[in-house]
């Protein structure tokens, strides 16, 4: 079977070109040959582990198939062996720059079919938790795209902010990226006494010094401009089409929120605003992420304001066995709609889980998207999509 | 001793003398610049760079080098060797070369050319030949993409390069760069860089697309094609290119000091340290490389069409019409 996939795949790449164009009056002008170009997994700028076939006609792209696969892990078939408490774990494991979310959604989806109630200062540290994570996602990945793009520094600034969430996030669950921390019924522990203080102190800072690292560096450079003004744009219609979820939708101008549309835990509750541009292009995508991040610290204060006294962790029994049925949990993740779906068949394992993964769901985008563009154009596209490798993968 | 003396300016021995004194300076310069280059890096990027070798960790390159030279030289297997192997060559030898021709002090040059600017401008563009047989010889993709766009670059910012020249040799009456520096006089009013202000800036940007450095550093293009040219090369190879790198980096820095901010010239008459003044002109080359590297880690990278619009569509026009308003004013003066 492998064998076979990988022959389909050789042939692919030797084949001549002109059998396979995706639109043959892009050359042949001149009867000149495209160049066939293999753009990872081993590639330094590429967002974890993806293949690009390029076909490249000089520096234009004419054709781009992602492939991906190369850090597929199962997690899914691993899910149906576990008991439901015991898959949170892997869940981090999938979107790694977003793994509070990950927790969450899957967590959702299990209250669902359990029917447990959640005591709502757990609701609240849940939301906490995750807008930091949000923060923790937007920041780099708006280092990711000026990385992309040629410059090395906004990367280095966008770290150090990395690191100081994760540092509270340690503070808080014990782990810096693999948390385990957003149980079923609540959330493992309660806030250490001082963290509260200090998260309030940390998004205040950060807000006082956002425009100066984040902003002033970037937004008005001439390049930065010409690089991404125009680049990779997408019609609503487009985006609709392929299902794009995330700063990536909310870019080109749909009012999308699932945290507003759909709302879950206590968004309600809260006050914000959905973030959206009308560009449809990298340039726009940087600005709603960098918006966004605005919006996340509205969010973590609010939080911190609000949060009740109370238990942490709801009373579940000492086995989580559901009835028959399935359960259902979507959160906004940084990158679009996270969604699970579980499936019960009365056991202490589930029957079937399903993530819907926005990194995989926006990847469907560069097919549609690169064609046309310069070959350095691929990037800034890669950064406006924003996948997370363990997220297409699962 | 004084026979030795004698012995030592005699032709032949002066220049293989001298020559040597280039070639170390040239690679030293390279090393100095790496760590410059890192230290830099390092304060800008809210880090430290390199501090664990040596001193404040000045050993660094001495170590770096010490790692190239035991590293495995690995070519690709179907690699044609003698371009592969002949580039950093090719490469290194045009940007020492050049650095022959440069006044370093009074009367402190190696060889005072009458055509030391066109020397300078037939040299350089040797280096482009050099990013070609590294893109064809390693048989790679992104290296053939490298050398194309490194070919397409040099030999398209050489126009606007040998342009911006002209404003000063008009100026000077003379292609020496010895007769450039002593006509500029010891004070900083009397430097072309004020009279020939956009020849200055756009030799200034001309020189960084030369010289490859961002924001015109499409050849390597770390995040889209991985090094480019350079991306099959390892060990001592790797490091020639790296030399050649900052060697031209540093030249076009010393260049652009000559020409355009008087050479050995002190910025005021007082300041003349006579034969000493060579630290008047290192200070100006490593302020001219430091806003290299200043640039270089605070902005992206521009597109092929972008550059290209750039260099043929403002840069030229710039050097062309200031031509004329050069050439008007000497006519009217």
């Amino acid at each position: 079977m492998l064998s076979e996939e990988r022959r389909v795949e050789e042939s692919a790449l030797t084949q001549p070109a002109s059998g396979r164009l995706a639109n043959p009056d892009v050359r042949d002008e001149f009867g000149l040959e495209t160049l066939d170009m293999n753009m990872g997994p081993q590639h330094p700028a590429m967002h974890g582990l993806l293949r690009l076939i390029l076909e490249l006609d000089g520096e234009t792209v004419v054709r781009c198939d992602p492939v991906m696969g190369y850090l597929h892990r199962c997690q899914e078939k691993i899910a149906e062996n576990r008991m439901y408490p015991a898959v949170i774990p892997l869940t981090d494991r999938l979107d790694y720059f977003a793994n509070m979310h990950n927790e969450h959604g899957y967590v959702l989806a299990v209250e669902d079919v359990l029917g447990v109630e959640v005591p709502p200062r757990a609701e609240y540290i849940r939301v906490l938790m995750c807008e930091l994570m949000r923060l923790a996602s937007h920041i780099p990945s708006v280092g990711f795209l000026m990385l992309e793009l040629g410059a090395f520094t906004p990367i280095l600034y966008s770290f150090r902010e990395r690191e100081r969430i994760q540092s509270i996030f340690e503070a808080v669950t014990g782990a810096r990226m693999m948390f385990h921390y957003i149980r079923i019924g609540g959330v493992k522990a309660d806030l250490p006494e001082d963290i509260p203080q200090k998260i309030w102190d940390y998004v205040e800072t950060l807000e006082a010094n956002f425009q100066r690292d984040f902003v002033d560096l970037i937004q008005g450079n001439e390049i930065f401009i010409s690089r991404t003004r125009g680049v990779g744009k997408m019609t609503q219609e487009k985006a609709l089409e392929m299902g794009v979820t995330g700063p990536a939708l909310r870019c080109t101008g749909v009012d999308f929120d699932i945290r507003r549309d759909y709302p879950y835990s206590i968004y309600p509750e809260l006050e914000f605003d959905v973030i959206t541009d009308t560009a449809g292009d990298v340039e726009a995508s940087y600005r709603v992420r960098i918006a966004e991040c605005l919006q996340s610290i509205r969010l973590i204060k609010q939080c911190l304001e609000k949060m009740p006294e109370g238990e942490v962790l709801g009373d579940t029994g000492r086995r989580i066995r559901p009835a028959e049925g399935e359960g259902f949990g979507r959160v906004e993740s940084p990158r679009g709609e996270y969604a699970v779906h579980v499936v019960s068949d009365g056991t202490d394992t589930p029957y079937r889980v399903h993530y819907r993964d926005p990194s995989f769901c926006n990847m469907q985008l560069l097919q549609e998207v690169v064609p046309g563009h310069y070959l350095p154009d691929i990037m800034p596209i890669m950064g406006l999509v924003d996948p997370v490798s363990g997220g297409w993968d699962k | 001793m004084q026979t030795v003396l004698n012995l030592l300016e005699m032709e032949p021995i002066r220049f293989f003398i001298s020559f040597g004194a280039i070639l170390f300076l040239v690679l030293n310069l390279a090393a100095i610049l790496t760590m410059a280059e890192r230290k830099t890096a390092g304060y800008i990027q809210l880090r430290y760079g390199p501090n664990r070798v040596g001193p404040r960790g000045l050993l660094q390159p001495a170590a770096d080098v010490f790692k190239l030279f035991t590293k495995e030289n690995v070519s690709p297997g179907r690699a044609d060797l003698w371009i592969f192997l002949g580039a950093p060559i090719a490469m290194f030898i045009p940007a020492a070369a050049v650095w022959m021709v440069i006044p370093f002090a009074p009367n402190a040059v190696v060889a005072n050319l009458n055509i030391g600017i066109l020397f300078f401008v037939a040299v350089t563009s040797i280096g482009a030949l050099g990013v070609i047989m590294a893109g064809y010889g390693s048989h790679s993709t992104f290296s053939l993409l490298g050398a194309l766009r490194g070919a397409a670059q040099m030999i398209s910012y050489e126009v606007p390069l040998i342009l911006s020249l002209l404003g000063v040799i008009m100026l000077t009456g003379s292609l020496s760069f010895v007769d450039v520096v002593n006509s500029q006089g010891p004070n900083f009013w009397g430097w072309y860089f004020l009279p020939q202000l956009p020849m200055a800036l756009t030799f200034y940007i001309a020189g960084l697309a030369e010289v490859k450095r961002v924001p015109f550093d499409l050849p390597e293009g770390e995040s889209e094609i991985v090094g480019g040219f350079m991306v099959e090369y390892s060990g001592m190879t790797w490091a020639l290119i790296q030399a050649s790198e900052f060697a031209s980096m540093g030249l076009m820095a010393s260049i652009n000091v000559t020409l355009f901010f008087g050479g050995w010239q002190p910025p005021l008459e007082f300041l003349d340290l006579g034969n000493f003044n060579w630290i008047w002109f290192g200070l100006k080359t490593a302020l001219i490389m430091f806003t290299f590297q200043w640039i270089r880690w605070s902005v992206p990278r521009l597109r092929m069409d972008q550059l290209m619009d750039l260099g043929w569509k403002i840069l030229v026009p710039i050097t062309l019409v200031w031509l004329f308003v050069t050439a008007g004013a000497m006519l009217v003066f």
